[in-house]
């Protein structure tokens, strides 16, 4: 049968938005790296700020960043796999509680990050006294990443075949050992998506981070320092610091490197682990 | 060896699990023993004040080792409540106090002016305060009936809760309800790339902020205020109409550690860093 015009024009349709979304995704790489790649070098990435973050580097900012995703990653990654596997592997699908959990996972999802700010300042920073600390914002982020990483380990734990599971009851197993042995390994790669997702939504985020790790751009000592994270000083540098822009273009090209990265290795993992899993 | 992998992988993942939080629960246990000592200091609000802030604490530690001054924003509102209510050692607040604010303690530590900017393809050299009344109420709406082209004015007015929008308006007798704005900012450098990106935009900045960025080339201009230039010189010599005052503020007469950094703050030594910020350092 011959093709029509409207499949062609449809195609053609199609097409042009696939180009958008690699041009806009091109526009912003050549934007950012034509800003700061001048700047960024050793001493950028190993210095102090200096001068409201004129001049000097943002080592501080950087390590700042990587323990508020250390603490959000290690609260956010058990209390979701946990999650996850209750849902998928323990509730049935009518039951209630089930359905509630749910229904508050898919509100906590599109709760803006200023009301996450707000309610990490009240609940982390004053009652629990911990102040403007990594530690309240990295458990602010875990909040605001729960969500992304249960959807998706949901996601991974139900792609694997009911079948395995059956086989899995005949040879014995206990619902334990299946879970440890067979249902976590093959929801992995499901895990890493949802990982990814929330390690992206954590360095993009600034309103939440003013509220609960704060704008302090020294060294940090422990995780109840207040520490900057990447996004504030890009933030503050571009809208608070007159001479800023040079510095904050830089800052924001090291993010950028910094998600990349983060995606690669993370795609990388699930690579090595589907392998793995089809030789067992 | 298959099943080797299988038994090792979620072990290696709970051991990780067990050390982090061990590393968590450790870190605590001593971070207690800091916060608690006498050589630590907080001071939150303002956006404006706080990179001078930063700044003058960077240098107070480093004359005073062992001291540590944490900064955080989060607006001028907030720094008078953080300092009532004792979350915060001393607040800042890019304004005079209010009469209702009078149970706190001012001490100024810089100066600011606020400039009405235009972008620099404008031909428009002076505006009067009936024009930008008028202008800002939405009764003038092209830029011809002031003396410029045919081009639509965009009016740039701050967001609520900006003490640069209560200074402007309070110098103007505007209400905030009265204002026609097309667009809304919060910071001054978004107010300042606003204006450079609209040839019919009018907005207002922070003195410094604009000045410095005009030198750098950005494209916009200042406009005089009521006849005066629009400088950090003429604010210095405080001839300039629209202009405030950059204030820490504490709800006690400070003593100890506050009263060391707040004198310090105010000294000679940090003029270079209000300069440096684009603020007009006090004098002594």
């Amino acid at each position: 049968m011959r093709e029509s015009r409207t499949d062609r024009l449809l195609e053609l349709a199609c097409w042009c938005s696939a180009f958008m979304v690699l041009a806009i995704a091109g526009w912003i790489l050549f934007d950012v790296m034509g800003h700061g790649f001048r700047r960024v070098d050793l001493n950028f990435l190993l210095g102090s700020p200096i001068d409201a973050g004129r001049q000097g580097g943002i080592a501080p900012i950087l390590v700042s960043t990587v323990l508020i995703l250390g603490v959000c990653m290690t609260v956010a990654v058990p209390i979701g796999v946990g999650a996850a596997v209750a849902l998928s592997e323990y509730g049935s699908e009518g039951r209630r509680a089930t359905r509630l959990i749910r229904a508050s996972l898919d509100v906590l999802a599109g709760i803006p990050s200023i009301v996450f700010g707000l309610f990490g300042n009240a609940l982390f920073c004053r009652a629990l006294g911990m102040g403007f600390s990594i530690a309240s914002g990295g458990l602010t982020l875990a909040c605001m990443a729960l969500p992304l990483v249960i959807r998706s380990t949901e996601e991974g734990l139900r792609s694997v075949p009911v079948e395995y599971r059956h086989a899995a009851a005949a040879l014995g197993m206990s619902r334990t050992s299946t879970l440890v042995h067979l249902l976590l390994p093959a929801a992995t790669p499901g895990l890493l998506v949802g990982l990814v997702l929330g390690i992206g939504r954590a360095l993009a985020e600034t309103a939440a981070l003013l509220f609960t790790s704060g704008y302090v751009s020294r060294w940090p000592t422990s995780i109840f320092d207040s520490g900057r994270t990447l996004s504030v000083h890009i933030y503050d540098l571009s809208m608070n610091v007159p001479g800023g822009d040079g510095n904050s273009h830089a800052s924001a090209l090291v993010l950028v490197a910094l998600l990349i990265g983060i995606n690669l290795t993370a795609s990388l993992m699930a690579n090595v682990w589907l392998r793995r899993r089809i030789r067992t | 060896m298959n099943e080797n992998i299988a038994q090792t992988n979620p072990r290696h993942g709970l051991l990780l699990a067990l050390g982090l939080l061990s590393l968590l629960v450790a870190s605590c246990g001593q971070s207690r023993v800091t916060s608690q000592s006498a050589n630590r200091l907080t001071l939150t609000g303002s956006s404006t004040v706080a990179p001078l802030a930063t700044e003058i604490a960077r240098r107070y530690e480093d004359q005073h080792p062992g001291v540590r001054i944490d900064v955080q924003t989060g607006g001028s509102a907030r720094g008078i409540a953080d300092a009532r209510s004792g979350v915060a050692d001393i607040g800042m607040v890019s304004r005079d106090l209010k009469t209702s604010e009078s149970d706190l303690l001012a001490f100024t530590i810089a100066g600011d002016g606020i400039a009405l900017i235009v972008n620099r393809a404008n031909p428009v050299t002076e505006l009067s305060d009936e024009q930008v009344v008028a202008i800002y109420r939405g009764q003038i709406r092209n830029w011809s009936h002031v003396g410029g082209e045919d081009r639509t004015i965009t009016v740039v007015n701050k967001a609520e809760g900006r003490s640069t929008l209560e200074l402007f308006l309070s110098h103007f007798g505007l209400e905030n309800s009265e204002i026609r704005a097309d667009v809304v900012i919060g910071d001054n450098e978004q107010g300042v790339k606003t204006v450079a990106g609209l040839p019919g935009a009018l907005g207002y900045v922070s003195i410094g902020t604009a000045e410095t960025d005009a030198a750098r080339g950005v494209s916009i201009r200042l406009l005089p205020m009521g006849g005066v230039e629009a400088s950090v010189s003429s604010l210095q010599q405080g001839r300039f109409p629209l202009s405030r005052r950059l204030n820490l503020v504490s709800s006690l007469p400070p003593e100890g550690l506050a009263k060391s950094f707040i004198d310090f703050a105010r000294s000679a030594e940090v003029a270079d860093l209000v300069a440096g910020l684009a603020f007009v350092p006090i004098r002594p």
